[in-house]
């Protein structure tokens, strides 16, 4: 009985990584490609979330970027992700001289606990060396530098984002943070980038439209302004899915969109291209 | 980013989970014995209090009780948590293994006769001595097993910090995985606390060599 038992085991084991392997192989065939549909589920803003009452932070960190704007420094951090370049909202040209914080007029005894999500390429994530990095990170760094203010950084689980924020473990969140249905829940500083929900497919999956969505899996992260948005303004478009699943990280919704095991992510456009330029 | 930078960056996170490791037997092995102690107290409040932590302890998520120990002080006496991560991860660890260690001292306990107490009685040994010379080297050696099994938990329950951000060997995999789009940092994390567990299996099993006296 034992030793059929442990047969029986050691072939169904065997069926199963014969599956998968079968699955990966075709998964990763390089006529595949990954893209958008045309279609956009919404669009949205980023902008620096302050705690309700913290107005003069807010106002102090926004003529501070507003100054890194003037000054060229805001569009010299932005060369370095050229996934989100596009998506900056601030020119210089629109910024006059007196909404600009002057330089080195920060408290220097203030140290600025930049609250931020680890997980969020290319935003706030770690670089190839290691080191914490990413567009608001670097901007951040260059507020405080130019403030003459402390810089200090503080990850946290995106999940508990308020919780870190009320309880003042951070001062602000500063993340790719969505600014649209949160207008009340925060005391908002200046916007600085905006973004665009879209749908990810692979190029053999013959989806076109978002009606082609109809009956389909559909990946998403959870938190996620693409997961809020079919969770509310886009109720209706996720009633059609066959199934809208939700994922603890992009990188996930990803290998499994790649591995065929879902047919869609609805993903920020800026995320997305960062998954698709950086496959390895 | 090449294998050796993904492997250095999350050595500071192996070190951190390792702390987070022996800080927790450190404070938790002591502190089981007198929560066993309270269990087994002959007055029926303290006895009755104790059961309810441990149910508590051993009834509710870890994540969850590491969540209530990070912000309840904010969110019960408004006090700034600003740099009490670590110190959360800590308490909520130690209490929570503090409560299945006492569970399992408790067992050990049990399960000497009583007439080894007679025993020791009729010979003239005082309370103190009877637990400390009779009682205890027996129960250590009954709880061994049990205990490593604990232990090997642990080892495995540190990535729940991660819940807290705090940067241990998985959230440190998690968040190189994002941003380079791979499982490699996961599989590292992976031989890491398969490692790790072998060693702990291994020094455990040394001591119980050390405790077969009698064999």
């Amino acid at each position: 009985m034992k030793k059929l038992l442990s047969t029986l085991v050691s072939l169904a084991c065997a069926v199963t990584l014969a599956a998968c392997g079968s699955g990966s192989s075709s998964g990763s065939s390089d006529a595949v490609t990954y893209g958008f549909l045309d279609e956009t589920l919404g669009t949205e803003s980023y902008a620096i979330g302050f705690r309700i009452g913290d107005d003069e932070l807010a106002e102090t960190v926004t003529a501070a970027v507003k100054a890194l704007v003037k000054n060229g420094t805001y569009q010299e951090i932005a060369e370095k992700y050229p996934d989100i370049k596009d998506y900056l909202s601030l020119k210089a040209e629109d910024i006059s001289d007196d909404e600009i914080a002057e330089q080195g007029s920060g408290d220097p005894n203030f140290t600025f606990k930049h609250g931020f999500d680890l997980d969020y390429p290319p935003y706030s994530y770690l670089q190839d060396d290691g080191s914490v990095g990413g567009f608001d990170v670097e901007l951040a760094q260059a507020v405080c530098e130019y403030l003459g203010w402390g810089y200090e950084a503080v990850p946290f689980n995106w999940d508990f984002k308020d919780a870190e924020l009320n309880a003042g473990s951070c001062d602000c969140i500063w993340s790719g943070f969505t600014k649209e249905g949160r207008e009340d829940m925060y005391t908002w500083g200046i916007t600085y980038s905006s973004n665009t929900q879209m749908i990810m497919v692979s190029s053999n999956s013959g989806i076109k439209t978002l009606d082609d969505l109809a009956g389909k899996t559909v990946g998403v992260q959870i938190s996620t302004s693409a997961a809020e948005m079919l969770e509310g303004d886009r109720a209706d478009l996720a009633a059609t899915f066959g199934d809208l699943k939700i994922y603890e990280t992009y990188t996930v919704a990803y290998n499994d969109l790649k591995a065929g095991a879902i047919d869609a992510v609805a993903i920020d456009v800026t995320a997305g291209s960062y998954l698709i330029a950086n496959d390895q | 980013m090449s294998f050796s930078t993904m492997l250095s960056t999350m050595i500071p996170g192996m070190f951190r989970t390792c702390a987070i490791f022996f800080l927790t037997l450190l404070f938790a092995l002591p502190l089981g014995l007198v929560v066993m102690l309270l269990r087994k107290s002959r007055f029926p409040v303290i006895s009755g209090i104790t059961k309810v932590f441990i149910a508590i302890m051993r009834g509710t998520p870890l994540m969850l009780q590491l969540l209530v120990w990070y912000f309840s002080p904010y969110y019960l006496f408004r006090l700034s948590i600003s740099g009490y991560r670590f110190t959360a991860i800590l308490l909520g660890f130690s209490l929570n293994y503090a409560a299945y260690f006492a569970e399992i001292y408790r067992a050990g306990i049990e399960a000497i006769p009583v007439g080894q107490y007679e025993a020791a009685q009729v010979l003239g040994y005082s309370k103190f001595q009877t637990f400390f010379k009779i009682i205890l080297p027996q129960v250590i050696k009954t709880i061994l097993p049990a205990i490593t099994n604990e232990v090997i938990t642990l080892v495995k329950d540190t990535s729940l910090a991660f819940s807290l951000a705090y940067s241990e060997v998985f959230s440190i995999a998690k968040q190189i995985s994002s941003s380079q789009t791979s499982f490699t940092p996961f599989l590292i994390a992976g031989v890491f606390y398969f490692v790790a567990n072998y060693l702990v299996a291994y020094a455990m099993e040394r001591l119980e060599q050390a405790f077969k006296y009698y064999d």
